[in-house]
C-alpha cells in the first residue's frame, strides 16, 4: 500500500518508470479477472490492455486517494461488463457457449498464458449469470465489499447479497453435480 | 458434496496461475509509455499543473510527512533551548549521534473516517530497523494485506563500507544486489532519501516549535513528552508547502535518565475534499534499543537458498569519462540519441527490462542486432544478469546526471534534436564554476566554455 502511493505520486508526476511498475505489479491479477469474467482469452487481453492504456493516459486527470489495485480491478470489472454487453447484443448465446472457451494453443501473439486451472474453472464461472459471476469473483477473490460493488454495479446492498447468494448456490449445483459424473 | 462455505473457501484460496508472454509483455509496455507521453504532450499544450497542489495531494508528501513526523515530535525552537526539566533536544540529537549502534520498531498506520472496516490501530506495514556508525544499515519490512490475507515480507541492507545495497523480496524468493557508486552513500544520505534514520530527522526538526507534555511512564522508564502540532516545520521550507487543511499531531517521549528517545507518536491529519472526509497517517517508532553490540555479520543479509539473484551495477567512479562512454553505448545501440537520459535505465531496481532494452529492439543497428540476438528466448531475470556489465556505462550516464542535478549544478541535455554528426551543438551541458559550464557535444567531445559563450551556443538549437 506504501508502495503503492509511492507509484501513484511518481506516475502522476510523470513517471515512466512508475508505469512500468504498476504494470508490472498488477498485469497478472487484473488478467485473471478479466479471464474468469469473461471466460474468453481474447476479450480479457484487451480488456486489461485497454484499462492499462487509459490508466497511462490518466496521469493529469487520475483523482485516485485509495487503493490501486481495487481501483485497477474495479476499471477491469467495468470494462468485462461492456464488453459482455456488447457481446450478448452480436451473438445469441447457446447452451455451450460456457464451454466454447479458450483457445488451446498458445500463438505468439497470445499475451496471457493460461493454466489449467484458470482455464476450469473459467468454464465453470462462466455458467453462473453474468452478474452473479461478477459479485462472487469480486467479493471473494478481489476482496471488495459488497457496498463497493453495489456501487459498481450501480444496484442495491441488498441485491448483491442476493447476486452473492444465487452465485454460490448455482456454483455449488454445479461442482457437486460436477463431482457426481 | 460441497457445502457454500467449502465453495467460498475453495475460490477464495484458488491458485489460479497465470503468466505472460515476455515478448508481448514488452510491446504492450511501449504502447503504455508512448500513451504515456503523448498524454503528457496534449495535457501540457491546454494548461500547466498545479505543482503545488500536485505536491499537497500526493500521497508521497503525506508519506514523507509521516517520516518526517515521526521524529518531529523531538524538537524545540533553538539548538540550546532548555524545557521545563532540563531536557534540551540539542543535547538528545548529541547523545544519538554517539551512538555507535542501535535498533527500533515502526510501524504505519492509514486510516479513514467515515469507512467501516479501517482499524486505526492496525498497522498496514511494521519493520525492525538496525542501524550502526560502522556497518551500515538493515530493515525486515512486514507489508499486511488490509484483508487479512498473507503477509509479504522484505529485507534490505546497505553496506556503506561494499558500497553496496541488497533487497530480498521473500514473495518472489528474489533477491536484488546493487554495486552503488562511491558517492551513493554520502549522496543518500544528504537528501534524506531511502535510509530511515531517526537521527537525520531529530536533526532537520530541531527548527521546530514545541511544547513540553511533562512527565510520564512508558514502559515503566520515567520519559519526558514534547509536542508540536505545527505543520510548517515538518517540510522544513516555507509555509507555502503546508495546506489549511492539515493538521499534525506530533509528540516524543525522551528517557530522563539517558536522554534518549523512546517513542515517537505522529499522525497527520489530511481533510480529503473529494471524499469530504479525513485521513489519517500515523507513523510510531519505538522499542528502541541503543548502543546495541553489533558485528559486520549482524548486516549480512540472510539470503535463502535457492533464492534466484538480480545483479545491479553502477561504475565505482562517476565521471564525465563514464557518461561519454554511455552515450557512445546508446549511439551504438540505437543510431542517435535517446530523448531522456534520466529513465532510460531507471534507479529502481524493480524495473524488470530498462528502456533502453524496449527501444534497442525497434534498433536495427549492427549493435541492437547483436544483443537481439544475445537475448533472444531469455527471462527477464536472465537477461539483467547476462547484461550487468553492458548497462553499467549506461547506469553511470543516468546516475552522472542524477548527480549533476542533486549538486544543482544546472544539467542539460539536448538528446532529442542533437545528432552525432553534430559537432558543434550542445549534447549536454553543465555548471563546472560561476561562469563556466562544460559542454559535451554531439560528437561526444568536450569543453569548457563561459556561460555567456554557452548562451549562444544554445541559441541554435532546433526549438
Amino acid at each position: 500500500m506504501l508502495e503503492d502511493k509511492v507509484l501513484i505520486w511518481k506516475f502522476k508526476s510523470g513517471s515512466s518508470d512508475a508505469l512500468c511498475r504498476i504494470y508490472e505489479k498488477y498485469k497478472k491479477d487484473l488478467l485473471r479477472l478479466a479471464a474468469v469474467l469473461s471466460n474468453n482469452a481474447s476479450d480479457a487481453e484487451d480488456i486489461v490492455h485497454d484499462v492499462f492504456v487509459s490508466f497511462a493516459q490518466s496521469a493529469e486527470t487520475l483523482k485516485l486517494s485509495g487503493n490501486l489495485k481495487s481501483f485497477l480491478l474495479t476499471c477491469v470489472a467495468n470494462r468485462a461488463r461492456n464488453k459482455n454487453r456488447a457481446n450478448q447484443c452480436r451473438q445469441t448465446a447457446g447452451p455451450d457457449e460456457a464451454q466454447a472457451v479458450v483457445s488451446q494453443s498458445k500463438t505468439p501473439e497470445q499475451w496471457m498464458i493460461w493454466s489449467e486451472e484458470l482455464r476450469r474453472w473459467s468454464s465453470t464461472m462462466a455458467q453462473l449469470p453474468y452478474e452473479q459471476r461478477e459479485t462472487v469473483i469480486l467479493h471473494l477473490r478481489a476482496g471488495m465489499k459488497f457496498r463497493q460493488i453495489a456501487q459498481l454495479q450501480g444496484v442495491s446492498v441488498n441485491t448483491i447479497k442476493g447476486r452473492y447468494r444465487y452465485g454460490l448456490t448455482k456454483l455449488r449445483s454445479i461442482l457437486n453435480g460436477e463431482m457426481e459424473k | 458434496m460441497k457445502s457454500a462455505e467449502n465453495i467460498k473457501k475453495v475460490i477464495k484460496n484458488l491458485d489460479l496461475e497465470i503468466d505472460t508472454n515476455t515478448q508481448k509483455d514488452r510491446i504492450i509496455l511501449s504502447e503504455l509509455l508512448e500513451a504515456q507521453e503523448k498524454s503528457k504532450k496534449t495535457n501540457s499544450a491546454f494548461a500547466p499543473p498545479n505543482i503545488r497542489r500536485q505536491i499537497m495531494k500526493s500521497p508521497l508528501t503525506k508519506i514523507a510527512i509521516a517520516a518526517v513526523v515521526t521524529i518531529a515530535c523531538v524538537i524545540g525552537l533553538s539548538l540550546w533551548r532548555m524545557t521545563g526539566s532540563g531536557i534540551a533536544l540539542a543535547d538528545v540529537l548529541a547523545r544519538v549521534e554517539q551512538v555507535k549502534a542501535y535498533s527500533f520498531k515502526r510501524t504505519l498506520h492509514f486510516w479513514s473516517e467515515k469507512v467501516t472496516g479501517e482499524d486505526p490501530n492496525k498497522p498496514y506495514i511494521r519493520g525492525t530497523f538496525l542501524i550502526s556508525q560502522e556497518y551500515g544499515w538493515k530493515g525486515k519490512i512486514e507489508r499486511l494485506d488490509p484483508n487479512g490475507g498473507e503477509s509479504t515480507f522484505n529485507e534490505s541492507c546497505i553496506l556503506p563500507q561494499k558500497n553496496t545495497t541488497i533487497a530480498i523480496s521473500h514473495k518472489e524468493k528474489k533477491y536484488t544486489r546493487t554495486q552503488q557508486d562511491d558517492g551513493w552513500i554520502e549522496r543518500v544520505q544528504k537528501a534524506n532519501i531511502d535510509i530511515t534514520d531517526p537521527h537525520t530527522f531529530l536533526e532537520q526538526m530541531l527548527k521546530t516549535k514545541y511544547e513540553s507534555l511533562g512527565r510520564s511512564t512508558i514502559d515503566g522508564i520515567a520519559v519526558e513528552g514534547f509536542r508540536t502540532t505545527d505543520p510548517n516545520s515538518l517540510l522544513g521550507t516555507s509555509s507555502s508547502n503546508s495546506g489549511p487543511s492539515k493538521r499534525l499531531d506530533q509528540k516524543l517521549w525522551v528517557d530522563v535518565k539517558t536522554r534518549l528517545p523512546v517513542r515517537c507518536d505522529a499522525t497527520w491529519v489530511d481533510f480529503d475534499q473529494m471524499e469530504n472526509k479525513k485521513k489519517y497517517d500515523r507513523h510510531v517508532l519505538y522499542d528502541f534499543q541503543w548502543d546495541v553490540p553489533v558485528a559486520a555479520a549482524d548486516f549480512e543479509p540472510g539470503i535463502p537458498e535457492g533464492y534466484a539473484s538480480w545483479v545491479v551495477k553502477y561504475p565505482a567512479h562517476i565521471t564525465e569519462e563514464n557518461a561519454v562512454q554511455g552515450l557512445k553505448v546508446l549511439v551504438e545501440l540505437l543510431g542517435k540519441y535517446p530523448e531522456n537520459i534520466y529513465h532510460i535505465v531507471p534507479e529502481n531496481i524493480n524495473d524488470k527490462t530498462p528502456i533502453v532494452l524496449r527501444l534497442a529492439e525497434k534498433s536495427e543497428t549492427p549493435a541492437a542486432l547483436r544483443l537481439q540476438e544475445e537475448i533472444k528466448g531469455l527471462a527477464d531475470d536472465e537477461i539483467n544478469n547476462k547484461l550487468v556489465d553492458f548497462l553499467m556505462p549506461i547506469r553511470g550516464l543516468g546516475r552522472f546526471y542524477r548527480w549533476l542535478q542533486f549538486d544543482k549544478k544546472d544539467p542539460a541535455y539536448y538528446g532529442k534534436t542533437v545528432t552525432p554528426k553534430d559537432a558543434d551543438k550542445v549534447l549536454m551541458r553543465w555548471k563546472v564554476s560561476d561562469n563556466e559550464y562544460r559542454i559535451i557535444f554531439g560528437d561526444l567531445h568536450a569543453e569548457t566554455v563561459t556561460a555567456d559563450a554557452l548562451a549562444e551556443l544554445e541559441k541554435l538549437l532546433p526549438e
